[in-house]
């Protein structure tokens, strides 16, 4: 491999890589406070792109207002999951990670039915190619991988410096502490998987006009995204972020030497290697 | 209970006599899948969710199809050879994942059952994206079984040792030890009078993935055909629904669980995403309305009476 092919999976792998960074973001976060791993998340993201298709693309709808709307939606259909299935089950870890993922099939067999297999094409935001040091790369996806690292820093800073920042804190670390506090972990529960399934909605929209949209495109995602998760740890911001630019760079340059489908076995063996050597993941806590 | 024991065995063992071939194809189905979603149902009593199960089953089906066909071996030796593939492999992630939260586990096995999914579609040695074709039927005291009736048998048989043994295994010491992992404190207490409870926990989902090998060896002689759109991970998604809505109470709920719905995935749906939508609102609503899952419905009646 020479290097500017290097160079250029390199790239690609950084961008692809804050991109699954966004949607595992969400999973995180969501695990944190409601503690489970949301199945559905690869739906979110999937219907993220299908409803800019469908907004922008389908119904002619200028597409600041397209992105309002999928991003409003994505945020109330979060809540709404949360209010309907999570809360009654709190503390039910099985049902609660079985519920996901019923919702989930929900979603894809809905989507399969109502958009049907035919691969769905959204044009480019920002059409053209740039070009530096022998690395190409389409505007297109750099525009991507820049709302993604913004918004990556600004939920770090969420986090780290808001106090809904800190009741999430909080709750993750003892939520009847945190409750006889005054926290309504309630509302913090509500807000986070909103916050979740927008994070996942938005990574969807972002990527809708980079590659071709189908109902099957969340189990991908979700694959990769659980992954990363692994690797970082759960629960981890910065074991996240640090693993999804891995995978990303992994998964591109593996791609380049042996294939695609070869490139997601060596995502697999690193998590293997991970699981053997740091069980609890880069950054997790044992 | 004896009786109603003898009842089942006679029904199992003659009804196919007398059904026509479709009913005998829905009865070896219905086996088939009895047989994963036990395993299933075994996991999930000790709280682990295994969402890769189609993964294990895979690498059961591909053994007998690869070993009949590239090989040229009798079955026999591929249905032999296939729960030993199967159990190593889940025993190898049991051991790297049993030591974490359960969490860990089930997103683990997910992606398990997606690379191995992805590893058969990419491999044109084990038969790419079209799978293995021309499996031959195996053959018994030198009749091949190429009827439903005579195949129905074979199954029965292997549903019965994949069912015995899990069950078996249920009251042994081993098996009394595993139902102490429920929670963590309870594991804690368990692992302070000695037991390992990792190990343990490996073995049993070894077990599991044993019986589910064995079962995809038979499953792809039945089918003749195996290939990377059946072991998917709608497939393993579908055993946790038979599971969970049987009722994690005893083992007939999962048994009752994938009877009913493979039964009604046969008889209504011949488009697989209206089966998956079905099954999964009758997922939730088992979930909110009746947590004891179709188990409990009887008890759950009376109650309300």
């Amino acid at each position: 491999m020479t290097a500017a092919l290097l160079a250029q999976g390199l790239v690609i792998g950084l961008v692809n890589g804050i991109l699954y960074v966004l949607v595992a973001l969400g999973l995180t976060l969501i695990y944190g406070i409601v503690h489970i791993v949301n199945f559905a998340h690869g739906e979110v993201y999937m219907l993220g792109a299908m409803g800019i298709y469908v907004l922008h693309v389908a119904a002619g709808w200028p597409l600041p207002l397209a992105m309002a709307a999928v991003l409003a939606a994505s945020w109330a259909a979060g809540v709404a999951v949360e209010r309907a299935f999570f809360r009654p089950l709190r503390g039910q870890w099985l049902q609660l990670v079985v519920a996901s993922v019923g919702i989930s099939l929900i979603a894809q067999s809905l989507s399969w039915v109502i958009f049907g297999a035919q691969e769905k094409y959204v044009p480019s935001y920002l059409p053209g190619v740039v070009q530096a040091f022998g690395v190409r790369i389409q505007l297109e996806r750099l525009l991507a991988a820049g709302v993604a690292l913004a918004l990556v820093a600004g939920l770090y800073a969420l986090v780290h410096r808001t106090r809904l920042g800190m009741a999430m804190r909080a709750i993750e670390e003892d939520e009847e502490t945190a409750r006889m506090l005054g926290v309504d972990s309630d509302r913090v529960a509500s807000t986070t998987v909103g916050l979740g399934f927008l994070l996942a909605a938005l990574g969807g929209a972002l990527v809708a006009p980079i590659y071709s949209i189908n109902p099957g495109m969340g189990l991908e995602t979700i694959l990769m995204s659980f992954i990363i998760v692994i690797i970082g740890g759960l629960g981890s911001i910065t074991g996240t972020v640090l693993a999804g630019l891995l995978i990303g760079i992994l998964q591109s340059i593996g791609a380049l030497a042996f294939g695609a489908e070869a490139a997601t076995i060596l995502v697999f063996g690193a998590m293997i290697v991970v699981l053997i050597l740091r069980p609890q993941g880069l950054m997790g806590r044992a | 209970m004896n009786a109603a024991r003898l009842v089942v065995a006679l029904v199992l063992a003659l009804l196919p006599l007398l059904t026509p071939t479709y009913a005998q194809h829905v009865a070896i189905v219905v086996l088939i899948n009895a047989a994963y979603t036990v395993g299933v149902y075994f996991m999930l009593r000790m709280g682990y969710l295994t969402l890769g199960h189609a993964g294990y089953i895979a690498l059961g089906a591909y053994t007998a199809a690869l070993v009949s066909t590239r090989l040229g071996w009798s079955p026999w030796i591929g249905i032999a050879l296939a729960p030993l593939v199967a159990g190593a492999a889940g025993w190898g992630l049991g051991s790297l994942t049993m030591r974490l939260r359960g969490i860990y586990f089930s997103l683990s096995v997910f992606a398990f059952g997606e690379i191995v999914n992805a590893t058969f579609r990419a491999v044109p040695a084990l038969g790419g994206p079209a799978g293995v074709a021309g499996l031959p039927r195996p053959a018994f005291a030198g009749i091949a079984l190429e009827s439903h009736l005579a195949y129905y048998y074979l199954v029965l048989a292997a549903a019965l040792a994949c069912g015995t043994f899990l069950y078996r295994l249920q009251g042994t010491r081993f098996g009394f030890a595993l139902l102490t992992l429920r929670t963590a404190d309870e594991e804690r207490l368990a692992q302070s009078i000695g037991i390992d409870t990792p190990r343990y926990k490996a073995w049993a989902f070894a077990a599991c993935c044993a019986a589910a090998g064995l079962m995809g060896a038979v499953h792809a002689h039945y089918l003749r055909f195996v290939g990377p759109s059946i072991f998917t991970f709608l497939y393993s998604t579908d055993l946790v629904v038979f599971a969970m809505v049987g009722g994690l109470g005893s083992f007939a709920g999962p048994l009752i669980g994938a009877a009913v719905l493979t039964a009604l995935g046969e008889q209504l749906f011949s488009v697989g995403y209206y089966k998956s939508l079905v099954y999964a609102v009758i997922l939730i609503a088992i979930i909110l309305a009746l947590p004891g899952g179709l188990l409990s419905l009887p008890q759950r009646l009376r109650r309300a009476r």
